[in-house]
């Protein structure tokens, strides 16, 4: 009975997920096709008649490329030095080393550019820094994908593997053992952290948006014209820009995560593991490594913060600044052009909350499904996998276009007053990530506990709850405060969905002060303080889930 | 196996289904004001960008006056306003809209997005009648578009103060001069309106106005997305040179003739801005405030009726930085707000009728001439 009941829930998630993503992407892309026209050669080509969206695949794809490349020039050296060796308060060094990743993108963007503005570097004025700031932040940003793929390959791999290499030609030197032995370990790992990293630089918003002016992503320009789209008969050609630019996104991010997909099998370890205290000795060089990587890591935030404190006071005299706590107090002050950012936390907070309620359950289930599938269909799980995969596929703007326009199809009134709306696009970002974070967390899961409960009489509830979830209690909790995070921080779906509306979040909110035009000296302070605040809960919640992070051997967050 | 065969089926129904959800707009005749059915729900909720006229205080004062509880839904620009109205058609959320300008009223109009207010007015000057004089929107502020420049750095030496938008094209002005995108900025769109009467008018006949945008797009013009990114990031001559994040790469910048009067207003009676008189290059801009079909038709004209009050609207140019829509209130003197800011000789000529008739293909021949440049 259990056993039927299970299969039950198996296909309830996939159709909530169906309905959850496909519903409101096929809304909107109907609609963008009812006014742009079905043929897709106009599409494109609409790219290259529009003054802002021309060249704008080319450095799509090249700051992508070359973000990967910094990341990985960034993040490699330092998953060496933290895999391989032994650090004071390791758990609080990595910590800080990857937690640039749940950082919001917004917040980052609003770090480099203090770090890069007049109380930084100064450099900012020099239009040709721009791009190097954005390839910069998007390393920042990624670091944390190189150091999750890569570290716990490299500290857990048995010692005595490597000996026994240096007793054989292929390993009689560090060259030797690198050709032979860490490039054919690691080179799944770091496959899999490049494409991760290629994804999340191509489909960039926030940082592109503030950093790089006047240039664009795929992903900005519809965000951009996004507003006048599926209007009929009104300003086609942006119909089509957002058709272009989505299809070819599509196109791109299905092919890496295929890939990603098929890498994630191979990074499966073979070899022999140990546990890393064996692994790893004391290295004092290291630190020119960690070092450096730990002020890269923190300096962004601390601008923020600093800068959130620091007002400008221009006269006829000239301009000097102040340190003072009014750019907080403005953020915190409700007027009715500007929501208080204490309204923007609740709504935060609130959203985060359902996205929790709703994408961890889905995102475990499908991921337990896609299990159960690959026993006795391996081809339909590697379907599901994918299927899984698509919101990530679909960038977040298109999601946000997608709940837009749907919302105003179905039912404009009730959508508007209907609060839980923007929680919708948070639940199709997050679920993807519950589901890579479970699947290979019930993958290592020895089936034989199981099979030793069954064979005891325990019932399956009992064993579910005595069993799976304490071997699973880490990885839930990563899942948690992972889609926590990534709800807290998302941007370019909140962007695009609150724009109607009045339920401003914390991120879309550091937008708006940031745009305020005029010289109203209090707004960058302000822009500051509350993404001080998003930080400051991003942290927290990072913190809570570093600690309690099951000493897990590998695992991709 | 069944089970995968169900998942399969329900994608295809999902892929499917929605298709039934899509209608067509109706583009029938606009509703007669007899016919015009609302409830007055006490409530006030306005669609509008940021329009810094709009102050709590003054928000605050007209619910004390009216009992009508306001709300604002505020967007990123002006385009954006006549997006939403365009979206929501038939479905509105909003009761009032304000902030669309000459620029985008008749596309609004075009699509009956509004109803007739019954708000009582007067003393509304002729110069902001001019472009629309109906009972659909009403004139609240307005200002001139004009280019601006740095008069420490064009000071008749280093660069010649322009005299023709031809000039901008030459090399000394390559990449110093900023206009916000046309396609997403009023200021922009204003801006690129005039340059078609411009070169319409223009000494030699040979030339359209196509070939100066594609001149300046040789001429590494800098298009930003909107006017605070042209003004406040890109010129040298205003207030964004004390803000973080300024380039100030350059020296001339589409904004209103009146700009270098608000800098000098909030200096203290300085400013290194000025605003360039070239004949037919300005363009005259009136801002709208007009009650939106479906909504709460009461509170819409009680709010615009307050708007246009002398009292509120005289404040217009230290509130909002834009002239009154009223006869008889010109910008103050204090400061040089006045002496600064200039009223162009003779702007572009465009009506609004052509205006929204052209204003998609002159984008596309915008967006032509830019990239084959």
């Amino acid at each position: 009975m259990l056993e039927m009941k299970f299969k039950f829930s198996n296909s309830c998630a996939v159709l909530a997920y169906t309905l959850l993503v496909i519903l409101p992407l096929w809304l909107a892309l109907d609609r963008l096709i009812w006014v742009a026209g079905p043929n897709p050669i106009d599409w494109l080509s609409s790219l290259e008649r529009n003054y802002i969206a021309q060249g704008v695949v080319q450095f799509t794809f090249i700051q992508a490329l070359l973000s990967t490349l910094a990341t990985l020039a960034i993040g490699l050296p330092i998953a060496w030095q933290l895999g391989r060796y032994k650090w004071p308060l390791q758990s609080l060094t990595k910590a800080i080393l990857t937690m640039p990743f749940v950082m919001p993108s917004i917040v980052a963007a609003m770090g480099f550019l203090h770090i890069v503005g007049r109380a930084g570097l100064n450099i900012r004025i020099d239009e040709s820094t721009w791009f190097l700031t954005l390839i910069i932040a998007h390393a920042w940003f990624n670091m944390a994908l190189v150091i999750r793929f890569c570290e716990p390959v490299i500290s857990t791999l048995d010692p005595r593997l490597e000996e026994q290499m240096r007793l054989l030609p292929a390993g009689s030197n560090k060259i030797r053992r690198f050709r032979n032995l860490w490039a054919p370990l690691l080179a799944p790992s770091i496959a899999a952290a490049a494409c991760m990293t290629f994804v999340f630089s191509f489909t960039s918003f926030a940082l592109v948006r503030w950093i790089t002016l006047g240039e664009n992503t795929l992903e900005s320009v519809m965000a951009g014209i996004g507003s006048s789209a599926g209007i009929k008969g009104y300003m086609v050609s942006r119909n089509e820009i957002v058709l272009g630019s989505s299809m070819i996104q599509f196109t791109i991010l299905l092919l890496s995560l295929v890939l990603m997909s098929w890498l994630q099998q191979k990074r499966q370890s073979l070899l022999p593991q140990v546990s890393e205290d064996i692994v790893k000795k004391s290295n004092p060089r290291g630190w020119y490594v960690i070092g450096p990587g730990l002020i890269f890591a923190l300096s962004p935030l601390i601008a923020v913060f600093g800068a959130s404190f620091r007002i400008r006071n221009t006269d006829s005299s000239g301009t000097n600044y102040t340190w003072e706590t009014s750019g907080w107090e403005y953020a915190f002050t409700s007027s009715s052009s500007m929501t208080s950012a204490w309204d923007a936390l609740y709504n935060s907070l609130g959203y985060a909350a359902l996205t929790l309620i709703i994408a961890v359950p889905l995102g475990w289930i499908l991921a337990q499904t896609i299990l159960d599938l690959e026993e006795f269909n391996p081809k339909m799980a590697r379907a599901l996998d994918v299927l899984t995969m698509l919101p990530f596929a679909i960038s977040s703007v298109m999601i946000g276009l997608g709940v837009m326009l749907g919302m105003i199809k179905i039912d404009a009134e009730f959508f508007y007053s209907f609060w839980p709306t923007p929680a919708l696009a948070h639940v199709m970002i997050t679920t993807p990530f519950v589901v890579r974070i479970m699947l290979p967390a019930l993958r290592s899961i020895d089936p034989s506990y199981d099979e030793c409960g069954r064979t005891l009489g325990i019932p399956k509830w009992k064993r579910f709850i005595q069993i799976q979830l304490p071997m699973l209690r880490g990885s839930i909790l990563v899942a948690v405060i992972f889609t926590l995070a990534m709800s807290l921080g998302e941007f370019g779906a909140s962007w695009v969905v609150t724009r109607n509306s009045d339920w401003t979040t914390l991120p879309v909110m550091i937008d708006s002060l940031k745009s305020i035009p005029y010289n109203n000296s209090l707004t960058a302070p302000a822009a500051c303080a509350v993404s001080s605040v998003l930080m400051g809960i991003t942290l927290l919640l990072f913190t809570w889930a570093e600690k309690f992070r099951p000493a897990r051997d590998g695992g991709m967050f | 196996m069944y089970k995968f065969t169900a998942i399969v089926v329900l994608l295809i129904f999902n892929l499917a289904t929605p298709g039934c959800l899509t209608e067509s707009i109706d583009d029938g005749e606009p509703v007669k004001p007899e016919q015009y059915e609302y409830t007055d729900d006490g409530e006030l909720v306005i669609v509008t960008y940021d329009v810094y006229g709009l102050t709590d205080e003054m928000l605050e004062r007209f619910e004390n006056q009216s009992g009508y509880e306001v709300s604002l839904l505020k967007l990123d620009d002006s385009g954006s306003v006549l997006d939403h109205l365009l979206q929501h058609k038939g479905l509105q959320v909003a009761d009032l809209a304000i902030g669309l300008d000459n620029t985008y009223l008749q596309t609004a109009l075009d699509n009956n997005v509004f109803w007739e207010h019954n708000a009582l007015l007067n003393n509304i000057s002729d110069s902001a009648l001019q472009p629309y004089d109906g009972p659909l929107a009403v004139p609240f502020d307005q200002g001139y578009i004009c280019l601006n420049y740095d008069s420490e750095v064009v000071d008749g030496e280093n660069y010649s103060v322009p005299t023709s938008l031809w000039e901008l094209t030459s090399d000394e002005w390559k990449g110093k001069v900023a206009i916000p995108s046309p396609e997403t900025s009023s200021p922009g769109r204003a801006f690129m309106t005039a340059t078609t009467d411009y070169f319409a008018h223009d000494e030699d006949n040979q030339s359209e106005w196509t070939d100066w945008w594609s001149a300046m797009s040789s001429n590494e013009v800098i298009i930003t997305t909107g006017w605070s990114e042209a003004y406040e990031t890109r010129y040298t001559g205003g207030y964004g040179e004390w803000t973080d994040g300024h380039v100030g790469d350059a020296h001339i910048v589409v904004s209103y003739c009146h700009s270098p009067g608000v800098e000098s207003w909030y200096n203290g009676n300085w400013t290194k801005s000025a605003a360039l008189d070239i004949s037919r290059s300005s363009f005259h801009q009136v801002e709208y405030v007009a009650a939106i079909e479906g909504g709460n038709l009461d509170s819409a004209s009680a709010f615009i009726e307050y708007l246009l009050t002398p009292e509120i609207n005289s404040m217009m140019p230290i509130e909002n930085s834009m002239y009154s829509a009223l006869e008889g209130f010109d910008l103050p003197e204090e400061n040089g707000y006045r002496f600064n800011s200039v009223v162009p000789d003779e702007p572009a000529n465009v009506s609004s009728a052509t205006i929204a008739k052209n204003m998609e293909t002159w984008l596309e021949m915008w967006n032509n001439a830019m990239v084959d440049a």
